[in-house]
């Protein structure tokens, strides 16, 4: 119930403005959202200041198709400037409502009545809006001519206003779209082609080939496979599940045509087809340059950027009775509604759009590519579905800031003036079209030109000559708007030349603007923003410096102009920057920034200082360090390593000069302030180093580059990687198919006689005792590793293990009587143990570590047996298969054991004590652990003598030695062993991981003397240190010291990767990372295999609690983990050999991986 | 397989296998909101939570790694009507814009403060160098986290 409605009619029919409820509760409508900027709270305000109301009792209700205006998209900072205009009327036609039904109760004019704090007084008495309005239920049209107040009657407007949204934000209360949760809801990921990041092609919807159902049909949870054309999703009970399920599904992909070489932005942009649009042409442009005194032909270029919101993309929607709702966090919902429609070939009347906050996007991210997925996956199943896209969706995905391309040339009149200017602009870029509507083929996947090049194509100076067009393109890959738009590297191409043309001329860059302005309020502006900031006049670069640091100041100007061209002006801005250049490594760091702006009538000063200073971090972060990078088909930044941001130690100092104009209409500050950032960087460069950076972002490596005078290095240093994330899909399917042909037997062909099958033994025909040694020798035998498969039932066996002769799978070892080991008596057990013979007299391969087990105990193995015997039967079949020859033939195996076996139980060692005895027995006999850690012969064999434990490999794992002679900096200690063996990790050493992880679980059944047992033999093994090592802590030192030192683009790309464990600084964190990196002997290896694994595949949480790595396999090319290898070699093992073919290494273990 | 764990000072038992993410349970399961996904490989700090009063990332964290320990996750911390001291330092100096990455500041910046109750500003910008967010905050967080050291050290009185 309401009790006055304030509406227009809109595109569709009427539409609510503001509505009083009886309660007197104030509730304001607008079609535009808050993208994370506190636009809610200043709508809030202009609410609240026409109703004299505390601005905390105004409620918004922002972008809900079914309840907001059509406003249109929520971009260009637009939404002060013109989505509040109706608003704030309706907000004064409530007033005047409110004031006359005063007059009426009160009988006086409304003149003599005062309105304050939502309490009306008048000469009889006071009511509050919920009294006015009892019994009463008035709905009125909008008169756009109601009075509103002027400036000098404000008292919200114009003060700082606390944000509304915070309390509930900081404390958990607040529902982001993704935090709402349906009854009955599932979860849908879904699978995106390798067009990572395309629109345009006849490929698209067009390049899934197959999908493996059965490939998945085990896995739990699973709901739904959906697939229409391109489109691929799985929908499972819970989001884990679904990820899994999606990971493992087995889906063939068409691979798309190349890109052309993105790498090389101005030679791509210059090819590519475009539509040259002219936007101004006055005078005589070729005339003036002829004549010019100087001329300057200049090109600036602009990278692709992602807008990089930090939250994922999310949606939820439910599909019921033929209506559909969406929750959404989108910046646009009747757009949003427009495509759904179409996607689903639904009316739009049938469809609502909630409108949730999410996560600031500063543009078109996957906000509303989610939705299109969302509902189709709600159509599909019939129940409410919640898609969350992965961060490598989002990366992949989300429609680029273009990259751009400004080619200009200008000349300086006879009289110094700039008075020739001939600028064209490059910028592929569209509105981003719903990518559900093009995998599934609802629109057309044709190259689609837009026309948003042109913002702040016109310099904001006089020049008498002057030609300004655009180039309409497609977008190559994906793009779409982002802060700033074209006018950001428009405006670094107009600041940056004018810059280099004052230089020319010899005179100071800010009086040389001043000369060519006409706007005394623009004048103004430069003239404040350059004395505030301590602005220094020169005729040329100053060239400061100081050892290896330049220093220098530049200076520039904007007004960024939004909307179709010719544009609406917003804020204008001006930036004084000063930076520090370090001239050995190139590193620029922006040490102050003064940002002097002009907006207008300000609502909330305070929310528009913190737009302010989120422009300087962000173009900061946009400036020095980002560009997206592309492999030869698709985009290939897929995480915060490979795309990082600025950081807080980035910060530079940063203040503000907001100009007081309460007299002028309030202009867009969303955007205005990142405006003149890149130029006012490149410009202050110039002044400390005399050198000019024409093309962003200005890494260490290009400015180093240009310092030297030599030609730009691409944004990624590396080579881009070739197809690297499908090379791999195609590679596992590959394996899959082989794999049903090459799998090797276990059994060879029988040369021993067979031991009859026998009854399986009564149960409870043993001790509880002997049970429980059973389940002891079990454990340190860690039998459990290899007779359970991947995701498979333990201990049912069909785990591939390979070795260099083949695969073997490893047997089914309950006491199921057909396919495991219930028909097998002591005897056949025993012998299988201790000579390699199985049951039915073939000869088993030695990746059975008989030759370990033959060590163990007649007692020890007779409780083996009877713990086997007790455990639950399982029928399980193990594939068969075949050995490659020569060991697939008869005889072969049993000379192999004359050579290589003694099959003898472990006999004490009479001149050691018991305990390192003890510890022999477990670590020889059951344990087994030289089957790993002990290289092996060209026969397959362990090596003994010195090489006995000497470290071995392991399913592409490192195996480290175990005899004292491993390459890790810090000896192994026999508490060092203890504290490894016991909790999964040591401080010295770092943590168990890939194939050790499940031992160290194992060995939770071992009592502590066990443990101190094997550690006390270990560490007898180790040869005396030849030089006294390091103290641990000189070594974390030295090797933080030089983590944190490293400038080039490996050193960032592990900072933003791996630097939240791996460099903590002084926050202790929860993680797996108990160890400085530069203990871990991977790092020390001879070989990378071990450390890259390790990233492939991250490291399990050790059985004593504690975090796990996670495995960067999804996230980082093969090229990006090369980089990081090699990395943390050079500067944490810096007297050891260089890796080489790290690339190529990491392929090959990517392809292994199981 | 059954896991014991404690959230916001509740105990709770789950049958899911030990290696369930820890955001997941706690967001899905337990219906929180103040740990968020951003990454799923602990580089962005929006999935923060303290277990045992320890910063940890949730996104790596296991279910398993997590049982009988003690989670505290934002709302653990205060409420809107209540909120503990860094979250009222977070709201007096707006430390947000659009928030998403609120969640990881501020938990971040409580379990600093526990460890070394009075840093100051380089501190705490190094402790939150691995904290990351879009909207530029930085500036504003930075005076929130030095706020929140002078109302701690006053609740702490
Ligand atoms: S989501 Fe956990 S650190 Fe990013
Ligand atoms: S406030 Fe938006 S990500 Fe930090």
């Amino acid at each position: 119930m309401t009790a006055l409605t304030i509406w227009r009619t809109g595109k569709a029919g009427p539409e609510t403005l503001l509505e009083i409820d009886p309660a007197g509760t104030v509730t304001g409508f607008n079609g535009h959202v808050d993208l994370g900027t506190g636009i809610r709270t200043a709508l809030g305000q202009i609410v609240a200041e026409e109703l004299d109301l505390p601005p905390a009792r105004v409620r918004m209700v922002l972008g809900d198709t079914a309840r907001t205006p059509d406003q249109g998209p929520t971009i260009a900072s637009e939404t002060i400037q013109f989505a509040a205009v109706p608003l704030r009327a309706a907000a004064a036609q409530a007033r005047a409502i409110l004031l006359a039904l005063a007059a009426a109760r009160f009988g006086c004019p409304p003149g003599a009545l005062t309105l304050r704090d939502g309490v009306v007084t008048g000469g009889a008495g006071t009511a509050d809006f919920a009294a006015l309005l009892a019994n009463q239920s008035i709905r009125a049209e909008l008169d756009p001519a109601a009075r509103v107040k002027t400036p000098a009657e404000y008292r919200t407007v114009g003060r700082s206003s606390p944000r509304v949204d915070l309390p509930g934000k900081a404390t958990g209360t607040w529902t982001y779209v993704h935090d709402v949760r349906l009854p009955g809801m599932l979860h849908g990921h879904v699978l995106r082609p390798p067009y990572a990041g395309r629109d345009s092609g006849p490929f698209i919807g067009h390049s899934l080939l197959a999908v493996d159902e059965a490939s998945v049909a085990h896995l739990p949870g699973l709901v739904a496979i959906v697939r229409i054309r391109d489109f691929l999703a799985v929908v499972a009970e819970r989001e884990g599940q679904a990820r899994t399920i999606a990971e493992a599904l087995k889906v063939r992909w068409a691979l798309p045509p190349e890109l052309p070489d993105l790498g090389n932005i101005a030679g791509t942009l210059r090819d590519l087809p475009a539509t040259k649009r002219m936007l101004t042409d006055r005078g005589d442009v070729e005339a003036a340059l002829s004549r010019a005194k100087v001329q300057l032909a200049r090109s600036y270029s602009w990278p692709w950027q992602m807008h990089g919101s930090i939250g994922p993309s999310c949606a939820v929607a439910r599909f019921e009775g033929g209506r559909l709702e969406i929750w959404s966090g989108t910046q646009n919902p009747h757009m949003l509604r427009g495509d759904i429609a179409r996607l689903m070939e639904m009316p739009e009347e049938a469809i609502d759009i909630h409108r949730h906050e999410a996560a600031g996007c500063y543009g078109r991210n996957c906000a509303d590519d989610v939705c299109g997925d969302a509902a189709l996956l709600a159509r599909a199943v019939g129940r409410p579905v919640r898609v969350q896209l992965t961060r490598e969706q989002e990366h992949l995905w989300e429609p680029k800031g273009a990259a751009q391309l400004m080619d200009v040339r200008g000349g300086l009149g006879e009289d110094g003036r700039f008075d020739a200017y001939d600028f064209e602009t490059r910028y592929p870029s569209n509105r981003g079209p719903n990518l559900a509507l093009l995998l599934t083929g609802a629109i057309a996947p044709s190259p689609q030109p837009s026309d948003m090049g042109d913002r702040t194509a016109i310099p904001p100076y006089r020049i008498e000559n002057l030609r300004v067009a655009v180039h309409d393109m497609a977008p190559i890959v994906r793009a779409s708007w982002f802060r700033g738009v074209s006018a950001l590297p428009n405006t670094f191409a107009h600041e940056s030349f004018i810059d280099e043309l004052a230089a020319e001329a010899g005179e100071d860059p800010v009086a040389f603007r001043l000369r060519h302005i006409d706007d005394a309020r623009t004048a103004e502006l430069i003239r404040r923003t350059a004395e505030e900031g301590g602005w220094q006049p020169r005729s040329g670069p100053r060239l400061h410096g100081e050892g290896d640091f330049a220093f220098g100041q530049g200076f520039a100007y904007a007004t960024y102009v939004h909307g179709t061209f010719p544009g609406v002006a917003a804020a204008q801005a001006a930036w004084m920057a000063e930076v520090a250049v370090n001239r050995r490594t190139g590193e620029v760091s922006l040490t102050k920034v003064l940002v002097g702006q002009d907006s207008g009538l300000m609502i909330n000063p305070d929310g528009v200082r913190h737009q302010l200073h989120g422009n300087v971090v962000q173009s900061l972060s946009r400036t020095l360090t980002e560009a997206v990078t592309f492999d030869a088909i698709s985009v290939a930044d897929q995480d915060w390593g490979a795309y990082p941001l600025a950081r807080f130690e980035d910060l530079p100092e940063v203040r503000s000069v907001l100009i007081e104009r309460p007299e002028e209409p309030p202009l867009g500050v969303g955007e205005s302030a990142s405006v003149p950032s890149a130029a006012a960087i490149a410009n202050a460069i110039f002044d400390a180093t005399g050198v000019r950076m024409r093309e962003l972002p200005f890494t260490p490596e290009r400015v180093r580059a240009a310092l030297a005078g030599a030609p730009m290095p691409r944004a990624l240093a590396a080579p881009p990687p070739r197809r690297r994330r499908f090379a791999r899909m195609a590679a596992t399917l590959a394996a899959g198919i082989a794999g049903g042909l090459m799998a090797g037997a276990v059994a060879f062909p029988a040369l021993r006689a067979e031991i009859p099958r026998s009854a399986p033994p009564a149960a409870g025909l043993w001790s509880a005792e002997t049970l429980a040694r059973g389940r002891q020798v079990f454990a340190a035998g860690d039998c459990a590793a290899c007779h359970t498969a991947e995701g498979g039932v333990p201990l049912t066996g069909g785990r591939a293990i390979e070795t260099p002769f083949g695969t073997v799978h490893s047997t089914n070892l309950t006491p199921d009587p057909e396919t495991g080991l219930g028909a097998w008596s002591y005897p056949a057990f025993a012998r299988a143990m201790r000579e390699g013979i199985s049951r039915d007299g073939h000869h088993l391969y030695p990746a059975f570590p008989y030759t370990a087990f033959a060590r163990i105990t007649e007692d020890d193995m007779q409780a083996l047996y009877a713990y086997i015997q007790s455990l639950p039967p399982v029928r399980a079949e193990v594939p068969p298969g075949r050995m490659i020859a020569p060991v697939n033939l008869r005889g072969t195996m049993a000379a192999w054991n004359a050579l290589f076996h003694t099959a003898t139980p472990f006999t004490p060692d009479p001149a050691q004590g018991a305990v390192w005895n003890r510890g022999a027995y477990l670590v020889e006999g059951a344990g087994h652990c030289a089957s790993c850690h002990s290289p092996r012969n060209a026969l397959g064999a362990e090596r003994t003598g010195a090489a006995h434990l000497a470290g071995g490999t392991v399913g592409g794992w490192t195996a480290p030695a175990l005899n004292g002679t491993g390459p890790g900096p810090l000896a192994w200690t026999e508490a060092d062993l203890y504290d490894y063996l016991r909790d999964g990790r040591s401080n010295r050493h770092g943590a168990a991981a890939g194939p050790m992880a499940p031992v160290i679980a194992a060995l939770a059944e071992l009592p502590d003397s066990d443990i101190r047992a094997m550690a006390t033999y270990l560490a007898s093994l180790a040869p005396a240190p030849a030089a006294p090592e390091p103290t641990a802590e000189t070594l974390a030192a030295t090797a933080q010291e030089a983590l944190e030192t490293a400038t080039d683009p490996a050193a960032r790309l592990f900072t933003a990767a791996c630097g939240s464990c791996h460099m903590p600084g002084p926050l202790r964190l929860a993680s797996a990372a108990t160890v400085p990196l530069a203990f871990s002997s991977t790092v020390h290896a001879e070989r990378p295999d071990g450390l890259i694994h390790a990233i492939l595949e991250g490291v399990p949480a050790t059985p004593g609690g504690g975090a796990s790595m996670p495995g960067f396999a999804p996230a980082l090319s093969d090229a990006r983990i090369a980089e990081i290898a090699g990395f943390l070699r050079r500067t944490l093992a810096p007297g050891k050999a260089e890796w080489t073919g790290l690339t190529e290494t990491v392929a090959r273990a990517r392809a292994t991986r199981h | 397989m059954t896991i014991r764990l404690a959230v916001n000072g509740q105990d709770h038992a789950f049958d899911l296998p030990p290696q369930t993410s820890l955001l997941e349970v706690l967001r899905n399961d337990l219906g929180l909101n103040g740990p968020k996904y951003g990454c799923g490989y602990g580089e962005c700090g929006a999935c923060s939570v303290l277990v045992d009063g320890q910063a940890a990332r949730a996104c790596v964290m296991t279910l398993g790694a997590v049982a009988g320990r003690q989670v505290t996750t934002l709302e653990g911390l205060g409420t809107p009507e209540a909120p503990h001291p860094v979250q009222r330092a977070f709201i007096e100096e707006e430390g947000a814009q659009c928030g998403y990455c609120l969640n990881g500041m501020i938990v971040t910046v409580t379990a600093l403060l526990r460890d070394t109750p009075a840093p100051d500003r380089a501190t705490l910008a190094r402790a939150l160098r691995h904290n990351l967010c879009r909207c530029g905050t930085h500036l504003e967080i930075l005076r929130a986290a030095e706020r929140a050291v002078t109302l701690m050290a006053e609740a702490r009185k």
